[in-house]
């Protein structure tokens, strides 16, 4: 490796017939980084990690993944990356062991080499059970430990995660994320896509996508400042908030955001003196309390509030 | 930059064993299955017909007459039973009672000793014309052996006919459906073998991580016919097995020839299988397609029952695009006539064609699936 970045995307696009799934989305990966593609269901995320991967051939714009181009349709992509896929990917009626073994056949790994990298991969994601456990009598969580060390066989320096950890408990979603911090620690670059807002936290930099584009792309706080430069309330009407309330709010000048969170609403103000005239026409007895914008607040702000 | 990494190949084959060990379901449905059925058919195809009831009315009641109904009951093929007059022979017909009926005319002795032409009437059911046309192809035989034994003179038939059936003797028509059977069953198993292991993949999303790896689409279809090839080779190895020590079927021809016979079918079906599931992606409609594709062209086309000479224009051309058709006429040929490659030269052709065929077509499909 030359030291540039582990990943760029200039103008890349994606169509499939008349459908534009990713659209002119640029942006550059540095070695080392957790990257997050955060966006909704058919936002493209996973249409861009699948071309990266070398899955797929951009329809449009250029990419470069380890140094590598689409030139000879991905093959040398392929061979640099690790792929995990939404689906549960492993097969079910095969051992642990044979499972590896098939995964290292297909990259022609040599067996010693194989044999030393399934080790190091076990002590990585804690696997102490037999090589000839059945893949189908493992829980959810060592399932998908199991299907991040298929995919790092090869020790590829790039290693794609869709939606790692769909399905999971959340005690090993965050035993996952552990694992994820761990891999870039060994000098790895990691792209995941997810839904989770506080895996999202965890990212270098999060990507957020909305229709096949990149609508924005910062470090969690960067975005957070970026979409709500004042101040933040969460107000408790203790109860359903009274519309006259809501209505008066919406209409204060400096309002930049009001959407409800369960019982309660956050609104979010250019600066300190808009919020004080605001709330000063709250009923009494109003809870308040100044809080730090969330990354769900950001995706509100940004994806939800692009479609209104 | 190679187009075919045999290595990588190997790796998809150990694992579609390790598929095949883990679940004996298709060990079973491959090994056991054809035997069954060929025991099975072997007992209830049977074309030879045998113990027909025959009515027989006979108003000459002379000892000539009562020789030829004698010879119809010898020749094992009839059981005679008196009708007591035609028309309830005729009843007899109209039932089912009898199968077939003869009726023999007062003076019929009395002609035969003069020399004059004497006259019987034969009448059969011909509801079920493959009975009918069974029936009627013995009565030469017995119309003979019905003359040699009333002593009357044979000079009424100038130019004497012998007719000798060569490599089945004695018509045994299991030595016809076992071998057939056999083309027919392994055929469709091996469709079938390969039209879900494809679909499954897309099915359980495996197909994902076949895909960021460098494996190549040629290198993927090797590695899940390999397998079967040898799984189907153990099934027909069985079924000849019990064809022969079962059915006495014989083996008259080269076993290299029918090996590589077999090998170049095996393959045409495992490809078309291929082709199946590639289009698919699913299970279920794979395995509906190969049962209609795998099933009805074999057992109706491919000369299993019926034969191709017999067939309109039409489907005699369409079924040169079925494997069965070509394997069944070469193994037919291999087993029963002994015909050797240059007999079989044209059905051995046809196979690598198809087979060829089959197999590119494959590739086409699955290239353009899984390479951007």
């Amino acid at each position: 490796m030359n030291g540039g970045p582990a990943l760029e995307a200039r103008d890349l696009t994606i169509k499939f017939g008349d459908f534009t799934a990713v659209d002119g989305v640029t942006f550059s990966v540095e070695r080392g980084e957790i990257f997050g593609f955060l966006g909704a269901n058919g936002a493209g995320k996973t249409t861009t990690i699948r071309t990266l991967c070398g899955l797929l051939v951009p329809t449009r714009g250029e990419a470069r993944v380890g140094g590598l181009d689409f030139s000879d349709g991905g093959r040398g992509i392929k061979g640099k990356v690790g792929y995990m896929s939404q689906k549960f990917t492993l097969y079910n009626d095969l051992t642990v062991g044979e499972n590896l073994d098939f995964a290292a056949g297909l990259r022609k790994l040599d067996p010693a080499y194989a044999r030393r990298r399934r080790e190091e991969l076990f002590s990585l994601i804690a696997f102490d059970r037999p090589l000839s456990t059945m893949v189908s009598s493992l829980p959810g969580g060592v399932k998908q430990e199991l299907s991040l060390a298929a995919a790092m066989l090869h020790d590829p320096e790039i290693v794609f995660l869709d939606e790692p950890t769909a399905g999971v408990s959340p005690a090993s979603r965050a035993r996952f994320w552990e694992l994820i911090r761990e891999v870039t620690g060994l000098g790895k670059t990691v792209l995941v896509t997810t839904h989770y807002m506080d895996e999202a936290e965890q990212c270098g930099r999060i990507a957020l996508m909305r229709t096949g584009k990149l609508i924005a792309l910062d470090s969690p706080a960067g975005l957070k400042s970026a979409a709500f430069p004042g101040p933040m309330v969460e107000l408790d009407f203790g109860g359903p908030a009274p519309a006259t309330a809501l209505e008066g709010l919406g209409r204060a000048p400096g309002l930049l955001e009001l959407s409800p969170h369960g019982m309660r609403w956050h609104a979010a103000f250019a600066g300190g003196r808009e919020m004080e005239a605001a709330l000063a026409g709250l009923p009494a007895g109003t809870g308040r309390r100044e809080i730090p914008p969330s990354l769900e607040d950001v995706f509100i702000r940004l994806v939800e509030g692009a479609e209104r | 930059m190679t187009f075919f990494d045999p290595r990588r190949a190997a790796a998809v084959a150990r694992k579609e064993v390790m598929h095949i060990l883990r679940d004996p379901f298709t060990l079973v449905l491959v090994l056991g299955l054809p035997v069954v059925l060929v025991v099975f058919f072997g007992f209830a195809i049977d074309f030879d017909v045998k113990n027909l009831r025959l009515g027989v009315y006979d108003r000459d009641n002379t000892r000539h007459s009562r020789q030829v109904a004698s010879v119809f009951e010898s020749s094992g093929y009839f059981l005679p039973e008196g009708a007591s007059s035609p028309a309830d022979a005729a009843r007899g017909l109209d039932s089912g009672r009898y199968s077939a009926a003869l009726l023999i005319e007062p003076g019929f002795g009395r002609d035969l000793g003069r020399g004059a032409p004497a006259r019987v009437q034969f009448i059969v059911d011909g509801t079920d014309n493959s009975k009918a046309q069974a029936v009627l192809g013995y009565l030469p035989g017995i119309t003979s052996a019905a003359l040699r034994k009333t002593g009357a003179p044979a000079a009424a038939d100038p130019v004497p006919l012998a007719t000798r059936y060569m490599y089945n003797p004695e018509l045994n028509s299991r030595w016809f459906v076992i071998p057939g059977l056999a083309v027919i069953i392994i055929g469709l198993l091996s469709i079938l073998m390969t039209a879900l292991t494809v679909a499954r993949e897309w099915e359980n999303g495996s197909m994902e991580l076949l895909l960021s790896t460098p494996l190549r689409p040629a290198e993927i279809i090797a590695g899940k016919i390999a397998p079967y090839v040898l799984l189907v080779l153990g099934g027909v190895f069985f079924v000849n097995l019990v064809a022969r020590l079962g059915f006495g079927v014989p083996f008259r021809g080269s076993h290299p020839l029918f090996l590589s016979g077999t090998l170049l079918f095996a393959l045409a079906c495992l490809s078309q299988g291929i082709v199946i599931s590639v289009i698919t992606r699913q299970q279920q409609l794979a395995m509906q397609l190969s049962m209609i594709s795998g099933l009805l062209p074999s057992l109706l086309l491919s000369g299993f029952i019926f034969p191709v000479e017999s067939m309109p224009p039409f489907f005699r051309y369409f079924t040169m695009i079925l494997s069965p058709r070509w394997f069944m006429e070469a193994a037919r040929g291999i087993t029963i006539r002994g015909a050797g490659a240059a007999d079989l030269a044209l059905p051995l052709l046809a196979l690598c064609g198809l087979c060829a065929l089959l197999l590119a077509a494959a590739f086409r499909k699955f290239k353009t699936d899984l390479e951007p």
